[in-house]
């Protein structure tokens, strides 16, 4: 039974559809990633798995029962670790995961003993007694998140955790949410850097302008554009029409075109020097060709016309 | 109600990190309390009190001299000329006073109000002149029938009446109402329900304000935490900080400043605590309605520190 499954879940701004239709679920033990560029409604859509808003249409489910029979049960099971830094800077770190816990409904003893355990785990115990004000951003993040696993939750909602820290700090809060997931927390990760959705989540769904666009594993992901077979070729492409290029898009599928470049994923199953050849016989002057496995910026790129990075 | 408890607690130990609060909790209170109970205190003591008069007297006689004795042991604050601007009524006794009454004639003792003057000074002011004619004219009437003191009436001789014991004196006090209020007696209540107000107003609203802001207010809704024991919560930590000044003024105005705090503390005590509460419902209130907590603390202040300025400074300088 997966913790959580939300089902055509929409909301809506006055005229903007903030989440149109959105369905998925995260199974325990599974970080699902839901990838998509800012604005694509991924913070409403865990407001919403959250009970920070109703949804105008669609159903959360939480541990198999429906959210809103009973959103206090349902938050009990849940820890949310929202985007900004919501704890009491002027408190300690052992006094903010203690409050937390006790909010999460831990008696004060309770709280006592996990903060300690948590800020063992999050490397944080030489600084517990230290102001968060005077944290560096990584451990404010680091404590950001311990403040949503005092109770240990099934399921975690983590809404881009480490949005504004430095690589390390995020590799190491990357390593945490994977002990998360090995001890079977089921973890939905919202992000918009490809490289945390695609090394750190078992499932992907990509999200843009409130609309689940696709979803599955990477290689799933990937095998929408051909494979491993992406060629990236640069020519002066000003004046080219592959509309008129002979059975091209019998062979190949266009990912992106400008000026200087274009973008194909190769349909079927030819080998990759024969789809090769086919590319350097096109008719105009290649510069240069490179052969790339797909990555989500590709599958997004092919999604929605755009890179993610825009 | 344990997640009630919580906040509030947590609420008072933020209120208590920042420095700034012990400014406006115990610094500024402090000082303004001194300041306004200096430059209120009235003469005399609360339930007695003596408004400054102004006494021209006009004769170089004996009679004239007698008659301010008798006005200042009515206990009639006698001022200097060169303060006459303070004064609240003035006495002009005329330069014939001792001839005229030595010839047994009326004379005419002019009573004259001065404009910026309260009533109630005036009226205790007439009382006390009234007491003094009264005497004066005992003195006189003991001295001209006096046995013992044959001859022309002069002052050795009225002096001397004057300093026998009274056979009857009357021991009077005001009835009827509560003493009038001045200096420290009227400043620290009117502070403490001012910086109460104030204190909680802003504290409230701001922080609140500011948890809007920076997401803890949506992080609490995302645990199990009702509606209902956010604000209570909320409310509870403001009457915490409530408290905290409560029992702060009401320690300095007894121990420091010798405040009257009335007869019943416990009734006074219970009205600041219900008045505490609304101040911080108030305080929950304002910061639920404005976007930034900058905007709660800016306007209150520039409000509360205007009247110092335009009233209090110039006071205290001259």
């Amino acid at each position: 039974m997966s913790h959580l499954k939300i089902e055509h879940l929409s909301k809506t701004f006055g005229a903007i559809r903030a989440v149109d239709a959105v369905s998925f679920e995260v199974r325990p033990g599974e970080i699902y990633g839901l990838l998509g560029p800012n604005g694509a409604g991924k913070t409403t859509t865990i407001s919403m798995i959250s009970g920070l808003l109703k949804p105008d249409a669609g159903e959360v489910f939480v541990g198999g029962k429906p959210f809103w029979s009973n959103p206090q049960q349902a938050k009990r099971i849940m820890g949310v670790v929202p985007q900004e830094l919501a704890i009491y800077e002027e408190l300690s770190g052992r006094e903010n995961l203690e409050f937390w816990g006790r909010m999460a409904g831990l008696s004060s003893s309770e709280a006592r003993s996990r903060a300690v355990e948590l800020l063992e785990s999050l490397t944080l115990t030489d600084r517990a007694k230290d102001a968060v004000k005077t944290y560096s951003g990584g451990m404010k993040r680091r404590i950001n998140l311990g403040c949503a696993l005092l109770h240990r939750p099934k399921l975690l909602l983590l809404d881009e955790p480490t949005v504004g820290i430095d690589p390390q700090a995020r590799l190491n809060i990357l390593e945490f949410i994977r002990n998360l997931r090995a001890s079977g927390t089921a973890i939905l990760y919202t992000t918009h850097y490809l490289e945390e959705a695609e090394t750190l989540c078992q499932r992907i769904g990509i999200i843009d302008h409130g609309r689940l666009l696709a979803e599955g594993t990477l290689s799933e992901l990937q095998e929408r554009l051909g494979g491993d077979r992406v060629f990236v070729l640069e020519a002066d492409f000003k004046d080219a029409s592959p509309d008129n290029w002979n059975g091209f898009h019998q062979r190949f599928r266009i990912i992106q075109k400008s000026e200087r470049q274009l973008v194909v994923a190769a349909v079927g199953t030819r080998d990759s020097s024969e789809c090769l050849k086919d590319l350097l016989n096109l008719p105009v002057r290649v510069e240069n060709v490179t052969l790339k496995r797909p990555s989500l910026n590709d599958v997004f790129l092919q999604l929605t016309g755009r890179e993610l990075r825009e | 109600m344990k997640r009630i408890l919580d906040i509030g607690h947590t609420d008072l130990r933020l209120f208590l990190k920042h420095k700034s609060a012990y400014v406006w909790l115990f610094a500024m209170p402090l000082a303004f309390v001194y300041f306004m109970g200096f430059a209120n205190h009235g003469p005399g003591k609360p339930y007695n009190r003596t408004p400054p008069v102004l006494v021209e007297n006009a004769d170089t006689n004996f009679l004239g001299r007698i008659f301010l004795d008798e006005l200042s042991s009515q206990n009639m604050w006698l001022l200097d000329p060169t303060n006459r601007e303070t004064a609240a009524r003035v006495i002009r006794i005329p330069a014939d006073f001792t001839s005229r009454v030595l010839r047994q004639q009326q004379s005419k003792v002019q009573f004259l109000r001065h404009d910026a003057s309260e009533e109630a000074d005036a009226a205790l002011i007439e009382v006390r002149l009234v007491r003094a004619l009264i005497a004066m004219n005992g003195h006189l009437l003991e001295a001209a029938t006096a046995t013992n003191l044959p001859g022309t009436l002069t002052e050795e001789k009225l002096r001397a009446v004057m300093a026998r014991p009274n056979l009857v004196s009357l021991n009077a006090k005001f009835a009827g109402r509560k003493p009038v209020p001045s200096g420290f007696n009227f400043s620290l209540p009117g502070n403490l329900v001012m910086y109460l107000m104030m204190n909680l107003l802003i504290f409230g609203g701001a922080t609140v304000a500011a948890e809007r802001r920076n997401g803890v207010i949506k992080r609490l809704m995302v645990h199990p935490v009702t509606r209902l024991e956010l604000v209570m919560g909320k409310i509870y930590g403001l009457m915490l900080l409530g408290v905290v000044q409560i029992v702060f003024f009401l320690a300095v105005g007894k121990f420091l400043f010798h405040v009257n705090l009335g007869a019943n503390l416990p009734a006074v005590t219970l009205t600041l605590l219900v008045f505490a509460w609304v101040a911080g419902s108030l305080g929950v209130l304002v910061g639920s309605l404005v976007a930034a907590h900058d905007r709660v603390t800016k306007r209150p202040t520039r409000i509360r520190l205007k009247p110092w300025w335009d009233r209090w400074l110039p006071r205290m300088i001259a």
